[in-house]
């Protein structure tokens, strides 16, 4: 056992929401700072609670408890994979379960594991899981974008900026400058696919 | 607009890892193109969680186990470098046309098979899940019609492009369409660009008119059976 760190091994009685922005701010921590008495707060937390669901829908004390460990695990390990703004940390954590439910599922009926969670639910693997905007923004800020944006070519700048900071369409593009939207559309990929280089480059 | 959209516990079975992959792939689809239903699935998601672990559980595992659980997961202090991959935006060609995949569909386009002649102005392309064709692709050219038939078993279709009538209701692009043995239906397509649909069938069609009955003990030649 770790100093420092006890697990809490009182019941937690607080209701999810209650404790969501705190649970949020752990999470935050365990991310940046791979701290273990944040992550300790979260499991005494969750592992019991999802060791509840998991006996409930696995019925398997063996199965359930890895489904709890998987779960947790994830947690730690993908922690800097959570967005508060995307959903409370009682919702990400259940979304991470459910997906190892699901394949864990499939796996005891045999079926061929061509389909997994993350085809449908791809919380853990892909950038774009619940947004419908185009991919490759979603992955840059502008605050972060601002440095190397005067390094691209101005035609370029031009269709960034009328999009992403005068929020027009490719369409409204491609009409104010006079120029096909295929161009508009690929002047944009271009663009974004040459920021994103840049910033792992100097990251 | 659209019009028609699975139940309420559909999604609810939906969000809760519940449904059949077939049926998961068709309502995530759906999701991607209906914003009501997307986000009636999000707030769902969070219920469906609070609603968990709001248990309170008497704490029947020994903090031992706890404790040994907490401290393998934790040995390992690095994060995992998740490669974030982005989807690129797929399409699909059909008669010199291009369709564009919702995003629940282009993480399948790698299983979507060969198109082939159904019959009349009716083509098919199977989209491979667990190792059989469960869910197919169907599009029917301008005018195109199905038979009349009546399902064995349930139907649902999800309209992906384009429009196609049954007599009854017109269904357009996003709608989700669940039929039982109840119904008997001639779907027809009648606007310009034709239709394009993803159905599942768990038992083959029952054709009920003309020459289409010839055809019947070979329906499950084209619609293959989903057994779940």
């Amino acid at each position: 056992m770790l100093i420092g760190i006890s697990l809490n091994q009182q019941n937690e009685t607080r209701q999810p929401k209650e404790c969501a922005v705190e649970m949020s701010g752990y999470l935050d921590t365990i991310a940046k700072q791979r701290c273990k008495l944040s992550f300790s707060k979260i499991f005494s937390y969750f592992a019991p609670r999802l060791r509840s669901y998991a006996l409930k829908q696995i019925g398997n004390e063996a199965l359930a408890m890895e489904l709890v460990q998987d779960t947790m695990s994830n947690v730690w390990q993908k922690a800097h994979l959570f967005n508060s703004e995307k959903g409370s940390p009682s919702t990400w954590i259940f979304t991470i379960a459910r997906n190892i439910r699901f394949d864990m599922l499939r796996k005891l009926k045999n079926r061929k594991e061509d389909v997994c969670s993350d085809d449908f639910w791809p919380i853990l693997c892909e950038q774009t899981a619940d947004t419908k905007s185009a991919p490759l923004d979603v992955q840059i800020t502008l605050e972060q974008v601002g440095q190397y944006f005067n390094e691209l070519p101005e035609k370029q700048q031009k269709v960034i900026e009328a999009i992403y900071i005068h929020g027009k369409s490719q369409q409204e593009v491609a009409d104010d400058l006079e120029i096909p939207l295929g161009t508009v559309k690929s002047r944009t990929r271009l663009a974004l696919q040459r920021l994103k280089d840049m910033l792992k480059e100097y990251d | 607009m659209i019009k028609f959209h699975p139940t309420v516990p559909t999604l609810q079975s939906f969000v809760e890892g519940s449904l059949p992959a077939a049926d998961s792939l068709i309502v995530s689809t759906h999701c991607d193109m209906c914003l009501s239903c997307s986000n009636f699935t999000h707030s769902c998601t969070e219920s469906t969680a609070y609603s968990i672990f709001s248990d309170i559980i008497k704490n029947d595992l020994s903090s031992r186990d706890y404790i040994s659980m907490f401290e393998s997961i934790t040995r390992d202090s690095n994060l995992v470098n998740v490669n974030l991959f982005t989807l690129k935006k797929p399409w699909i060609e059909l008669d010199g046309r291009k369709f564009e995949l919702p995003a629940t569909l282009t993480r399948f386009i790698n299983r979507v098979g060969e198109w082939s002649h159904l019959m009349g102005t009716l083509w098919q392309a199977p989209i491979e899940i667990d190792g059989g064709s469960l869910v197919q692709l169907i599009y029917m050219e301008k005018g195109g019609s199905m038979p009349e038939h009546t399902h064995k078993g349930n139907e649902i279709t999800l309209v992906l492009d384009g429009q196609f009538d049954d007599g009854k209701c017109s269904y357009t692009k996003g709608d989700y369409v669940a039929l039982d043995q109840t119904h008997t239906h001639t779907p027809v397509s009648n606007v310009n660009e034709g239709c394009l649909v993803m159905v599942i069938l768990d038992k083959p069609l029952h054709f009920t008119a003309g020459w289409a009955k010839l055809i019947n003990p070979l329906s499950q030649l084209y619609f293959k059976v989903n057994t779940h």
